[in-house]
């Protein structure tokens, strides 16, 4: 198998030459930029496996790269890396069609598994995010306001039990043994979560990150 | 022999500029005129209404307010300047200057042996003179800041600063009818007589003189509350401004300056920037941070991470699904989630140790994880310390359950949970 082309999205050099140094040999870096519009540009020009995207930056950010390619026809797979922590940036740049997130702060092997995963079309979900999906789909209905489609806008005891092992630290491999299940069934629990964050219409859901905030 | 020299990193924060200066100084910028009045009660410790005060009505008494302004105006440095007006312009030596001022010395000098009774000139005139003499010669001599100072000290007055910025014609247009409704006002007024009879001219008479005030004046006066919104937004602005340059100040700027310190160091450079990077991302992110749930299981569990990420190589992943308040159940499982972060950081040998907690309606669920070298936990002693009294036993005390499954080579998983308290049936 040929090694994933990769296009790094990133405003900070610092950030882009250390990536690059890092993923020497393991992918094959494609091109980089440091703007969204050159961003969308090269992207839709080169057609890489995979971007790796920095949520912020100026000018609309990593949001506003996805949006656009997509729009434009891009078949490359996103996977969003940002040093934020917080709730809405990752729910929100999940929901514009990342399929993954990870934190800079992940190490080497985890970033190139993630990478290899997201460009076979299997979802990445780093512990937080994992977390905050949990979170989000935790909260009750009461007054079933939000017109609750079950197919969308609830997660099946499976798939809360591999995002509880994800939020525990557990790699895709532990998961399956643990659950009995094979590694292939862990990845489509995954990213059928990812489905769910990405079309549920819930009210909660697209206020959760914002009210969390604020309360 | 060896002088132990003790490092000390002093930073110094950058101080509002706060103190009373030496000399009565002219406060220009912040004051009314030319700052005389403001200059003086820093100096004397009072408040500068009152000097205000003070100088309003010795003008109105004696005119001699006004001569005392323009003389203090002429003698006094402005606060950022270094020399006086007066030491200006003797320092040119231009003849002009000097007879001018000479001509200002004299006429002083005239009120001053016309208070000792030497009266055979019109004391008003001559103060009145003086006073607008020397006002002029404060502007004239004053440096560029101070001119643009009163400049924009004109502009903001009603009728001299709507000439200053719109030029006559678009004055006219509005005095001229004003000061026409003004005059009718006053005169039907005067012409009242009896009481009923005039009832209507009356009202005519008040509506005209409000009227012509209110075009005169309205124009400047809604500027003005145009300006004093517009300058609290920019006061909100800058205080804000200043909040974050302080907190960065005080936390990243440390930090930067003491990882440059121990540079050589890697562990320590290490161990310094997560601690930071904690700080500054609970301050940016996290609404709890300070929040009303100041004790809640979520912080508490964030302050397990902060002690164990000090005292250890590890980085330490926390997720918290939900949160609840502190109280003895939950305070026995973070105690015990922290003797199990530490264990796993002092005898796993992983980088990072993962601390998951679960809230929901009735249990509390914490999980500590590593993917460390393991163990065998037949092998361990039944009364080894660690994990039997500090984990175990805390958490069932409040009626919970603990679990150890490790595997040698691949990791170790503790496992707390616990009803939560007022739960029970």
């Amino acid at each position: 198998m040929s090694l994933p082309t990769v296009f790094l999205v990133d405003d900070h050099q610092l950030i882009r030459s250390g990536l690059k140094v890092e993923l020497a040999g393991a992918v094959e870096v494609i091109g980089e930029a440091d703007e969204v519009d050159a961003a969308v540009e090269l992207i839709i020009e080169r057609r890489p496996d995979v971007v790796l995207l920095d949520v912020h930056m100026p000018n609309g950010g990593g949001q506003r790269v996805l949006r656009e390619s997509l729009e434009a026809g891009s078949t490359s797979k996103f996977l969003a890396l940002s040093v934020s922590d917080a709730a809405e940036d990752v729910i929100s740049i999940v929901r514009a069609g990342a399929r993954g997130y990870v934190t800079k702060s992940v190490d080497r092997d985890q970033l190139i598994d993630a990478i290899h995963r997201v460009a076979g079309g299997d979802a990445v979900f780093s512990p937080r995010l994992a977390g905050f999906v949990l979170d989000a789909f935790a909260r009750d209905d009461p007054a079933g306001l939000a017109d609750l489609d079950p197919e969308l806008d609830q997660l099946t005891a499976r798939e809360r039990e591999v995002l509880r092992h994800i939020a525990r630290g557990y790699t895709y491999r532990d998961i399956a043994r643990e659950l009995g299940i094979s590694v292939k069934t862990v990845e489509s629990h995954v990213s059928s979560v990812l489905r769910k964050l990405q079309l549920a219409n819930r009210h909660q859901l697209s206020n959760w990150a914002s009210e969390r905030r604020l309360s | 022999m060896g002088v132990s020299t003790t490092e000390r990193i002093v930073i110094i924060r950058p101080e509002p500029r706060l103190g009373v200066p030496q000399r009565p100084l002219r406060r220009a910028q912040e004051g009314v005129v030319a700052g005389v009045c403001l200059g003086l009660a820093v100096r004397l410790g009072l408040r500068a209404r009152t000097i205000q005060i003070f100088f309003v009505v010795a003008s109105i008494a004696f005119g001699a307010g006004a001569l005392l302004y323009a003389a203090l105006w002429l003698l006094l440095v402005r606060s950022g300047e270094t020399d006086s007006i007066v030491q200006r312009l003797t320092r040119r030596r231009a003849p002009a200057n000097l007879v001018i001022i000479g001509l200002l010395a004299a006429m002083v000098l005239l009120v001053a042996l016309h208070s000792l009774g030497a009266g055979w000139f019109g004391v008003t005139l001559v103060v009145a003179v003086t006073a607008i003499a020397g006002g002029a010669l404060g502007v004239w001599g004053a440096s560029h800041d101070e001119r643009a100072h009163l400049r924009s000290v004109i502009e903001a007055t009603p009728l001299s600063g709507a000439l200053a910025v719109r030029g006559w014609r678009a004055v006219a247009w509005r005095v001229v009818p004003g000061i026409a409704l003004l005059v009718v006002g006053m005169l039907i007024s005067s012409h009242l007589g009896g009481l009923w009879s005039n009832v209507v001219p009356a009202f005519l008479g008040g509506a005209a003189v409000v009227g012509g005030v209110l075009l005169l004046l309205a124009p400047w006066w809604l500027q003005s509350a145009l300006d004093l919104s517009k300058e609290r937004r920019e006061r909100v602005r800058i205080q804000e401004r200043a909040a974050v340059a302080a907190h960065l100040h005080d936390s990243v700027l440390q930090t930067l300056t003491l990882i440059e310190r121990v540079a050589e160091d890697p562990a320590q450079v290490r161990r310094i920037a997560r601690t930071q990077e904690r700080e500054l991302r609970q301050w940016l992110y996290d609404p709890r941070a300070g929040a009303e749930m100041a004790d809640s299981l979520a912080v508490a569990l964030g302050g397990v991470v902060a002690d164990v990420e000090a005292d250890y190589q590890v980085r330490v992943e926390l997720v918290v699904v939900g949160d609840a308040p502190m109280d003895d159940v939950a305070g026995a499982l973070v105690s015990a989630a922290k003797e199990a972060s530490v264990n796993a950081a002092k005898w796993s040998g992983a980088d990072v140790v993962a601390l998951f907690c679960e809230v929901d309606t009735t249990r509390i669920s914490i999980f500590v994880r590593d993917a460390g070298r393991g163990f065998d936990l037949g092998a361990v002693p039944e009364d080894r310390h660690g994990i039997r009294s500090s984990i175990c036993s805390r958490v069932e005390s409040v009626g919970g359950t603990a679990s150890v499954r490790s595997t040698p080579g691949e990791g170790t998983e503790v496992a707390l949970s616990a009803e939560r308290a007022g739960t029970k049936p």
